[in-house]
């Protein structure tokens, strides 16, 4: 069965998040309300980088993985209505490592895929856009783009 | 019923009840209360009450006591053939305190330092809580190391596991000089009460924990 191939190679990544990760991501498996850990769905944290008009932000990312994992990625979502360039209304990312016809490789490891988003925040792709609002702000209006982001960098807060 | 008052009679012999119930409950009773038995029996069991507290740690009233219980003697020897039995089973008993006490000695000292006034009362109660005490500092106190990030660099603690965060928290916040009340540190993207601690939380060794500098 190839959900074992799945939830050990989740186990293994878990592990590894715990004792190493960059400072101020978060990801851990969800735990389902009778208190049992799903390892297929990992709820994040990606934090928006300093010295961009991101920071401060603590965006909440949600992975969930397929019992094809690793050979197929892990679909990641914001919430809806997300805005950036490349994140579909439905708040699905998309990136060429996330693409199992293109970037995608079993060997990226959680922590890639959080550091690789985190680098598309402030690096978007507008040969790539998923959505219409945020694609053309990027590309006719630079000022309102980066109040935009500010304003959604404050929408979603630290939590302390 | 004739048979029965007999049976009756026998239980309250009080040759066989006596010397144990002296045993279990003198060496707190005589202090307040008024013993049941004749003083020389009393002395003899006080006696080695005294013992046990002044062995360890008061030495200057031992040797009062002694001197004042250089006198009876004669009437103790009189009695002798009682004596023999309680003898060997206070002896137990007090080896068993003396057992209890040294693996409980730390503990002892420290309450002594505190209440120097509640001598036999404190005797007492680190004899009723020897029993878990030692079982408490071996096996529980297992320890973790535990890494704690801020965004420039990791750095690591030794901790017990059953140990409040609260003082880890606080030796981080004096290495990097900062108060503790200026920093939040969190697991797993939820914050860390003061008052978890690693059980509490789940965590293995060399977990992770972030810690940010609070904005004002």
């Amino acid at each position: 069965m190839s959900g074992g191939i799945a939830r050990g190679r989740l186990a293994e990544e878990r592990k590894s998040w715990r004792k190493n990760h960059p400072h101020g991501f978060v990801a851990k498996p969800e735990t389902q309300p009778d208190g049992t850990v799903n390892l297929m769905v990992w709820h994040c944290t990606i934090p928006g980088k300093l010295g961009t008009d991101w920071e401060g932000g603590y965006f909440p990312l949600t992975l969930n993985f397929s019992e094809d994992y690793p050979s197929k990625p892990p679909k990641c979502k914001f919430p809806q209505g997300f805005f950036h360039p490349n994140v579909y209304p439905s708040g699905t990312v998309c990136l060429s490592i996330l693409n199992e016809d293109s970037g995608w490789r079993p060997a990226i490891t959680v922590k890639q895929i959080l550091v690789g988003i985190q680098d598309l925040l402030d690096q978007p792709n507008p040969a790539d856009p998923a959505q219409t609002e945020g694609y053309h702000l990027f590309i006719q209006d630079a000022a309102e783009y980066k109040k935009r982001v500010r304003q959604q960098a404050k929408q979603y807060p630290s939590l302390v | 019923m004739a048979d029965s008052v007999e049976d009756l009679d026998s239980l309250f012999d009080y040759r066989r009840v006596q010397p144990i119930a002296i045993l279990d409950e003198d060496d707190d009773d005589d202090e307040y209360d008024k013993p049941p038995v004749p003083s020389p029996k009393k002395r003899k069991i006080s006696n080695h009450n005294v013992e046990i507290v002044g062995g360890d740690r008061e030495a200057s009233q031992v040797t009062n006591d002694d001197e004042d219980w250089l006198l009876p003697p004669p009437k103790d020897s009189s009695e002798s053939p009682k004596q023999i039995d309680e003898d060997s089973t206070i002896k137990e008993l007090r080896l068993r305190k003396q057992e209890l006490k040294a693996l409980t000695s730390k503990e002892c000292l420290f309450q002594y330092l505190e209440s120097p006034k509640r001598q036999s009362d404190s005797v007492q109660a680190d004899l009723e809580s020897g029993a878990e005490q030692p079982s408490k500092s071996d096996h529980e106190r297992a320890k973790i190391v535990i890494s704690i990030q801020d965004k420039d660099e990791v750095k690591q603690f030794r901790v017990y596991k059953d140990e409040k965060f609260e003082r880890l928290f606080k030796r981080y916040a004096d290495k990097v000089k900062l108060g503790i009340e200026s920093l939040v540190f969190m697991f797993d993207g939820d914050k860390i009460n003061l008052t978890a601690t690693p059980d509490s939380l789940g965590m293995d060794d060399e977990d992770i924990i972030e810690v940010l500098a609070k904005k004002s």
